[in-house]
């Protein structure tokens, strides 16, 4: 008993630390920039004080994007971790099995058929239909307790299927700054989006992140095994439709704005777990927030970076987590061969 | 081009039958003996379809009838239309091959080792390139004198632009999707160089062009900003860059100067109409400044100068 009340207490701080640790990152994701601004002038330009230029610069183009970054790194993390609890498998993560892929090829397709403007509600949509698919097919492609081997090569099939249809989408368009928007799309920006972009992306964040969050007992009820779970009262064929359903939302509506940002979702969890232990239920918070603090954290970086052009977000989030991907390969490695033999 | 009308009207049914011939693998004979010629640049296209007779013009390349970017793309879709690739060029046997100094290497050498004579345009970077281009068009199509009569059109736009803008000095920064800033060495800064407006693009230390971020143009406060469409909707995010609240905020429609794409991408007869533009559109945001406020700063500033 005196250890359970010592874990609450240690969830409790990292909790505390962790949004204390978001509020931090997005206040300096305000006060970096191209334009250089001293920290009192961008909280200055930020309440409405300050010239007309630093108050737009703040309040118009660093806000949304320390929003987006905020939201959309947690919902990353939030779906990494209800998949992982899902499929009681620490390799799941959403970019991994190819749901971001897929809903960038949703929201290019509506860009391609040239029907609908960037802006509107008929990307998000689309990126979420497609989304929903997407894990939708590698679960029936890999079954219900498919292995990691299964659920990784079936993963990797679909993203790449859905990256070289985003290519061909927006080659056959008749876009001819193809090269620049397939950029986008496939790695992923943070930068120079509006308030239209929040307003587009966070209600479909929001409704993903309530579902998952709502799922709660049911994952932690399944962490006990399948059976040991409907015995509980869990109907785990209707928990794995929620939970897909909660992370196409959440991913979709994040990936129609920004492009795929990938392993966020993968990492957030697996940072977590040492810290605030391996129950899915307790794991979910943690992981949103964690994954709120890397985008924010990547996403100052690309911008403190010196380089002539600007790096992609997604490009940085890929180079930290798929030598993390590696790493946890390696330790699987055991069950990985088991799942052969 | 109200001169060349009718003759291209009489011309239509010839032209149709040379398309057929050639798509059989037969020339025709040359028309008075003036050379045929295939174009596989954008470019270039726009050249030939103002200077050559219908009947000279083979083929032209894969973008001649994309209406937002090629300025006659109306006009070219009475010929064939090429890949851009050697092949179908080879098929044509024309005189002469024009293409830009951008097109593939490897298409533009491949050509030449076929013994196929092929005249390389470079990318017109000023008004005076504008018209050496013009001026070599026509020589190659046998036109010297429609050459000269454009580039003495040229003259006059440049002329009346030059005469309307003489007394003001407005900050002007051209900027396409994605923040894409037109350098000094762009045809579009010289053409505001050219009429006495200066471009904001030196400012932001972009000598060749590059793209500019959101903060850094609205950190400049260029007077206006010069832009390809004054269109609202955003067909992908490159374009939405243009329509960020943030710069629509500080450049709504009344602070844009908007002159086509077609107007501006190449060098050719289209610059005449591009200078008129920028006059018309100049005068309109002028107006809706002195709308706005009071005119008087502006000649205050003139008079100080003069």
């Amino acid at each position: 008993m005196v250890t359970a009340a010592v874990a609450a207490g240690r969830r409790r701080g990292v909790i505390v630390a962790l949004v204390l640790l978001v509020a931090l990152l997005a206040l300096v994701s305000l006060g970096v920039g191209p334009v250089r601004m001293s920290p009192l002038a961008v909280l200055d330009a930020l309440v409405g004080g300050g010239g007309e230029v630093p108050r737009v610069i703040v309040q118009e183009i660093r806000l949304p994007r320390a929003i987006l970054g905020l939201a959309i790194g947690a919902i990353l993390g939030l779906s990494g971790a209800a998949l992982q609890g899902l499929l009681r498998n620490p390799l799941a993560s959403p970019s991994l099995f190819g749901a971001p892929q897929a809903a960038a090829f949703g929201a290019v397709l509506v860009i391609a058929l040239g029907v609908a403007d960037v802006r509107s509600y008929a990307l998000p949509v689309a990126a979420i239909v497609m989304a929903f698919l997407s894990v939708f097919v590698l679960l029936a492609v890999a079954g219900r307790n498919a292995g990691l081997l299964i659920l990784i090569l079936a993963g990797l099939a679909i993203s790449s299927l859905a990256g070289s249809a985003t290519a061909l989408a927006m080659n056959l368009s008749r876009n001819p700054f193809v090269a620049l928007e397939i950029a986008f799309w496939l790695l992923g920006s943070l930068e120079d989006r509006s308030f239209r972009h929040v307003m587009l992306a966070l209600p479909f964040i929001a409704a993903g992140a309530v579902i998952l969050l709502s799922q709660r007992g049911a994952l932690r009820a399944l962490s006990l095994g399948e059976e040991s779970a409907q015995s509980l009262g869990v109907d785990v064929a209707a928990l794995r439709l929620i939970v897909i359903t909660g992370v196409a939302l959440g991913v979709g509506g994040a990936v129609a704005v920004t492009g795929t940002i990938g392993f966020i979702g993968l990492i957030a969890p697996h940072l977590m777990r040492p810290l605030v232990g391996y129950d899915p239920a307790r794991l979910l918070v943690p992981s949103a927030l964690s994954g709120a603090a890397l985008l924010l954290m990547a996403d100052i970086a690309v911008r403190l970076i010196p380089s002539t052009s600007d790096i992609k977000v997604g490009v940085l989030t890929s180079l930290i987590g798929v030598p993390f991907f590696l790493y946890l390969i390696m330790r699987e490695r055991r069950r990985l061969g088991g799942g052969v033999a | 081009m109200m001169v060349f009308m009718p003759q291209r009207q009489r011309f239509r049914a010839p032209a149709l039958c040379a398309a057929i011939l050639m798509m059989l693998g037969v020339s025709s004979a040359p028309a008075a003996g003036l050379p045929r010629l295939a174009s596989i640049n954008a470019c270039t296209d726009q050249l030939l379809l103002a200077l050559a007779d219908p009947d000279q013009i083979l083929g032209l390349g894969p973008y001649s009838r994309d209406a937002t970017r090629a300025w006659r793309a109306a006009a070219a879709h009475r010929f064939p239309q090429l890949s851009g690739e050697a092949e179908d060029v080879l098929m044509l046997k024309p005189d002469v091959v024009v293409a830009g100094s951008f097109t593939k290497l490897a298409t533009r050498q491949l050509l030449q080792e076929q013994g196929q004579r092929l005249e390389t345009f470079d990318v017109a970077h000023s008004l005076s390139d504008v018209k050496t281009q013009v001026a070599r068009m026509g020589e190659l199509t046998g036109h010297p004198d429609r050459a000269a009569a454009y580039n003495a059109r040229i003259d006059a736009a440049l002329a009346r632009a030059r005469r309307f803008v003489a007394r003001r000095h407005y900050r002007v920064l051209a900027v396409s999707r994605r923040g894409w800033v037109a350098g000094r060495r762009s045809l579009v800064s010289s053409l505001l160089a050219e009429i006495g407006l200066s471009s904001a693009a030196g400012d932001l230390g972009l000598g060749y062009g590059g793209f500019a971020s959101l903060e850094a143009i609205i950190s400049l406060k260029p007077d206006f900003l010069l832009v390809s469409s004054g269109s609202e909707f955003a067909e992908d995010e490159g374009r939405a860059f243009l329509l960020h609240p943030a710069l629509e905020h500080f450049y709504p429609p009344s602070k844009r100067i908007v002159v086509s794409e077609r107007m501006t991408v190449c060098g050719g007869p289209m610059v005449i109409e591009a200078l008129d533009r920028l006059v018309a559109e100049l005068k309109r945001v002028e107006r809706d400044l002195c709308r706005a406020h009071t005119c008087r700063p502006a000649t205050l500033r003139d008079r100080q100068q003069r």
